[in-house]
């Protein structure tokens, strides 16, 4: 390959680079910097946008709400994900690859149709709204990503151990405890993390499913309705920490590339 | 391990499955047959919806499919070649570069959107730098509030679903058969063309689905960075909130599935006439 297709080529991944992180760089930097508009030139650093969220009513509440929101899933999803991905690691490829397609349709929805048919089905049902209808909701979309990380690594397991554990006497509940969860712990909490950090994340099915109450996101998209102010992106930056933050943590603790 | 129990361990994730996707969604289709009367609904089976959605809102319905195909087209095509450049042109960076892709799909959806609306205002981060920079002497006006700014955000936070399933089939491509189409004779675009495309159909469908859908029913973006531009979603939405008319919004639901169904079937086809030739 010539020179020039190298250079190229150099220009096309920083192009994409530039493409997929400008714009979160630039929420982070603005949540910093002191002029009231988000644009050029910058002429001073501040935390001011930060003390205004920490004050910000609704603030806390909706902190604490994706929070528990959050763990909710993490917890929940990482048990029933783990559960399933054994079960489908057992089956045989073809039909564990159906039923695998099939749990992974509620990702494929246009979250808004999801949100909406969610809500008007717990609406007819009698449910109130609230945390008790958002965390099932979020179950339906985070449990895909866990089935599939921890199937992945499923799949490479060596189940020799198991059985050799089980030949020396141990029942199939202490073969797991002891022999199989041990091993895969770091995927289990990764894939955990990535469901914490979709739980986190997103706006519309929650905004359907929760009635009055306010996550993260949903509260910045009331400040975003009403007008802009600077703490938008203090808050946002937040939200990019937990996610992003849980992400980076989760890739390194699944070795996960898609 | 006895095949039986691993039935019983998927039941948990299935229950999940069933209550809340297969149960809401039938529940769904039914509620499109349905009216509100007097904000009661009326469970009277009726076509009177559809009616409606080809009568009245056929305009916005084709907008939401040019814009959804338009999308998903680019951004399958910035998908390809970001998965070739990974895979083929920069191969120590590919981890690199698949690490920027995995963090930017599972954080930030509205941070993202609101990111480029401070990016492309009149007074945003663009029209500043340039002005600082001299570049121009008067804002651009026309970059926010446009079908342009609206495909712009769409294609950067569907970039990474788009990503991931081509350049999970390219991995499955070995070094050997690029090398052996080389070796009898092949350019570089043949090659491309009959034996890298070819062999990506199913990631690039699934690419171009994963996009399509996710426009389709998205009503954030024409809302934060659109202006007046109306997608379908911006008229479900409201129907499960201020003009309460849950039938109607089921009913335009449907019909916007009805037409993804239908055009990824078409590139489906399009993609595989191509891989034959």
């Amino acid at each position: 390959m010539s020179a020039r297709t190298n250079i190229l080529w150099a220009v096309v991944a920083v192009a994409f680079i530039v493409f997929l992180l400008s714009p979160i760089v630039l929420l982070v930097v603005f949540s910093f910097t002191s002029r009231t508009l988000t644009n050029f030139p910058i002429e001073g650093l501040t935390f001011r946008w930060w003390q205004e969220m920490v004050v910000t009513r609704q603030f806390w509440p909706s902190f604490a709400n994706s929070l528990i929101i959050g763990s909710c899933v993490a917890v929940v999803s990482a048990a029933v994900g783990t559960l399933a991905a054994m079960g489908l690691a057992g089956m045989p490829k073809r039909r564990a690859s159906i039923i695998m397609g099939a749990l992974t349709l509620p990702v494929m929805l246009p979250p808004l149709v999801l949100g909406v048919s969610l809500l008007s089905f717990y609406v007819s049902l009698g449910l109130k709204l609230g945390l008790a209808t958002v965390i099932p909701s979020h179950l339906l979309f985070a449990q895909p990503f866990v089935i599939l990380i921890v199937h992945a690594r499923m799949i490479n397991f060596d189940h020799r151990v198991v059985e050799s554990a089980r030949d020396l006497g141990a029942t199939p509940l202490q073969a797991f405890l002891t022999v199989t969860l041990p091993i895969i712990r770091p995927v289990v909490i990764g894939a955990a993390l990535i469901a914490a950090a979709l739980s986190i994340d997103d706006f519309i099915i929650t905004f359907f499913t929760i009635g009055t109450g306010n996550t993260l996101p949903t509260l910045v998209w009331g400040m975003i309705r009403t007008g802009l102010t600077p703490s938008v992106n203090a808050i946002g930056t937040l939200i990019l920490l937990l996610t992003i933050g849980s992400t980076v943590i989760a890739l390194k603790l699944t070795r996960y590339r898609g | 391990m006895e095949s039986r129990s691993n039935y019983w361990l998927v039941a948990p994730s299935a229950l999940i499955f069933c209550a809340l996707f297969i149960a809401p969604m039938a529940f769904f289709a039914v509620l499109s047959f349905w009216q509100v009367e007097y904000f009661e609904l009326s469970t009277e089976p009726t076509l009177a919806n559809y009616r409606d959605v080809f009568a009245n809102y056929w305009r916005v319905m084709g907008f939401t499919v040019v814009v959804a195909t338009a999308t998903a087209l680019l951004t399958t095509a910035l998908g390809f070649v970001f998965s070739f450049l990974a895979r083929f042109r920069a191969v120590e960076w590919a981890q690199a570069l698949l690490f920027i892709v995995l963090i930017t799909l599972f954080g930030g959806y509205l941070m993202k959107i609101y990111a480029w609306k401070t990016i492309l205002g009149n007074e945003g981060v663009l029209n500043s730098a340039l002005l600082a920079l001299g570049v121009i002497s008067s804002p651009i006006t026309s970059l926010l509030y446009s079908p342009q700014a609206v495909v712009v955000t769409l294609m950067h936070f569907s970039l990474p679903f788009a990503v991931l399933p081509i350049y999970a089939s390219m991995r499955g491509i070995a070094d050997s058969e690029v090398e052996a189409a080389r070796d009898l004779g092949a350019g570089r675009w043949p090659i491309l063309s009959t034996v890298i495309v070819p062999r990506c159909q199913s990631g690039i469908v699934a690419a171009f689905s994963f996009v399509f859908l996710i426009v389709g029913g998205d009503y954030v973006t024409p809302l934060l960075v659109g202006g007046k531009l109306t997608m379908i979603g911006n008229l479900i939405a409201p129907q499960f909130g201020a003009q309460f008319n849950w039938p109607l919004g089921a009913a335009m639901s449907i019909v916007m599935l009805a037409a993804a169904v239908i055009v990824i079937y078409l590139f489906r086809l399009l993609v595989a006439l191509w891989s034959r030739q």
